[in-house]
């Protein structure tokens, strides 16, 4: 880290770092202005939390383009919904949990359109777990990086296929890094709930990825 | 006893972060327990595996997508008059289908029973309902009219009755002109039998007028125009079917 040595510097250091805690608490105060109808503002929050949510429900439904419309669905609501927000959670909370409430009826207006998937092909006689599609690949492989996207792939996979209630507090821990307490709140549950759940889903990720711990 | 300590030192486990330290008594049991040391190692490295996933970015027309969604939502706002009427139409559609349908059926029925009816029974001449002269209009008054054309003995007593004795008789009519005669007039919640109003007609003004009193002095004076014919304006001599211009 480089050291700051005139007066000049220190002090646009600290008005730096005073506009990066403003950047952090003014979600509610960006909100408000939206109300008011400060289009500046809500564009600011979009910037501020359009990589998390898609991500995140990219991560929750496997799709990418399904989750840039979702994020975007979510984005409208909070716009439409900003003369009824109310501050008794954070702001991250309340797009999250629009967010996840999105992701869950898609997962389940998919599991209703019952969508024809290439692994049901491989689904076992008996009713068990299907099985991957695609395999892990046993053979060397050359560069790292194609091993890790691969891994990254497969995690991805696995995750898909885990149950929409252990999916998204597993997400929202591991990947996200959300606190038990946030996480309950997202998913407007009780916070021994969101451990077992994490828990569960860790141990049927385990199973999914044998071959690659 | 051991079990439940393994149990309680792997939930400890599981809920730390992936870079917070664990406590003193966890690491002590991991050094000395291999099963909750290997279940440690593989959550470990399950959860950088999960980890490892990072954040997805979204597309660079993010905000130009979602600004042009906001204009289309805001400008399709309001009332949606089109969901609602196609629903009204809907029921409406149905509503009359089964009415026409209700309506098919029940003269069905009913031209069957007559001719069922007609078939079983032979038909009773009836005599012939006398049938009554228009009355002149001032000499009639509203009650009689009612009466008007009906013989006392004769008239069916009810619906079956009715339709036993044969074909229906078309009723003479008895007319009134009530326009001429003096209407009622009702003071507060009573008839005042002796106020009248007077409708004076002449037929011969090239107006109608006729004024209406209320009983309490209120008087009230309504003109119509008299309304004109072809026959009115014809020519004395004129013929019927003469060219335009004899008018």
């Amino acid at each position: 880290m480089e050291t700051l040595t005139t007066i000049d510097e220190l002090g646009f250091a600290r008005a730096l770092q005073e506009d990066m805690l403003e950047d952090t608490t003014s979600d509610h105060a960006l909100l408000e202005a939206t109300r008011t109808g400060d289009q500046d503002a809500f564009a600011e929050l979009v910037s501020r939390y359009r990589n998390q949510i898609t991500s995140y429900i990219y991560r929750m439904t496997n799709d990418y383009d399904g989750a840039v419309d979702l994020a975007q669905e979510t984005f409208v609501r909070v716009y439409r919904a900003a003369d009824r927000y109310q501050r008794s959670y954070a702001f991250s909370t309340y797009i999250y949990r629009i967010a996840t409430n999105l992701a869950i009826s898609e997962l389940r207006k998919r599991k209703r359109r019952k969508l024809v998937s290439l692994t049901g092909f491989f689904l076992p006689s008996d009713g068990g777990e299907p099985k991957e599609l695609n395999p892990p690949d046993c053979r060397p492989l050359q560069d790292s990086e194609l091993v890790d996207t691969e891994r990254r792939n497969a995690v991805q996979r696995a995750i898909s296929t885990l149950p929409e209630k252990y999916r998204a507090p597993l997400i929202l821990r591991d990947v996200e890094g959300r606190s038990y307490d946030e996480i309950a709140k997202i998913l407007e549950t009780s916070e021994g709930t969101v451990k077992s759940r994490i828990s569960r889903a860790r141990g049927f990720l385990r199973e999914k990825m044998r071959a690659y711990l | 006893m051991r079990k439940n300590n393994c149990e309680e030192i792997r939930r400890e486990l599981d809920e730390l972060m992936l870079d917070e330290a664990c406590s003193a008594s966890a690491v002590e049991h991991l050094k000395r327990c291999p099963t909750c040391r290997e279940f440690y190692e593989t959550r470990t490295k399950l959860r950088q595996m999960v980890g490892s996933l990072g954040t997805v970015a979204a597309p660079p027309d993010f905000d130009f997508r979602l600004r042009a969604r906001l204009a289309n939502d805001s400008s399709s706002q309001g009332f949606h008059f089109w969901p609602l009427a196609r629903k009204g139409l809907a029921f409406a559609a149905v509503l009359v289908v089964f009415l026409m349908g209700i309506i098919v059926v029940r003269n069905i029925v009913n031209q069957q029973t007559n001719r069922e009816v007609a078939e079983s029974k032979p038909v009773v001449p009836q005599p012939a309902p006398k049938l009554v002269a228009p009355v002149a209009p001032n000499t009639v008054s509203p009650s009689s009219e009612l009466t008007a054309g009906v013989q006392p003995g004769t008239a069916p007593k009810n619906k079956s009755e009715r339709s036993v004795t044969g074909p229906r008789v078309k009723r003479p009519l008895a007319t009134v002109e009530s326009a001429s005669m003096g209407a009622q007039v009702i003071s507060g919640s009573r008839i005042d039998s002796e106020a009248t109003a007077v409708i004076p007609i002449d037929a011969s003004l090239p107006s109608f007028k006729f004024s209406l009193d209320d009983g309490s002095g209120n008087a009230r004076t309504i003109s119509v125009p008299t309304v004109r014919f072809g026959s009115q304006r014809m020519l004395p001599n004129g013929h019927q079917f003469a060219q335009k211009g004899i008018w």
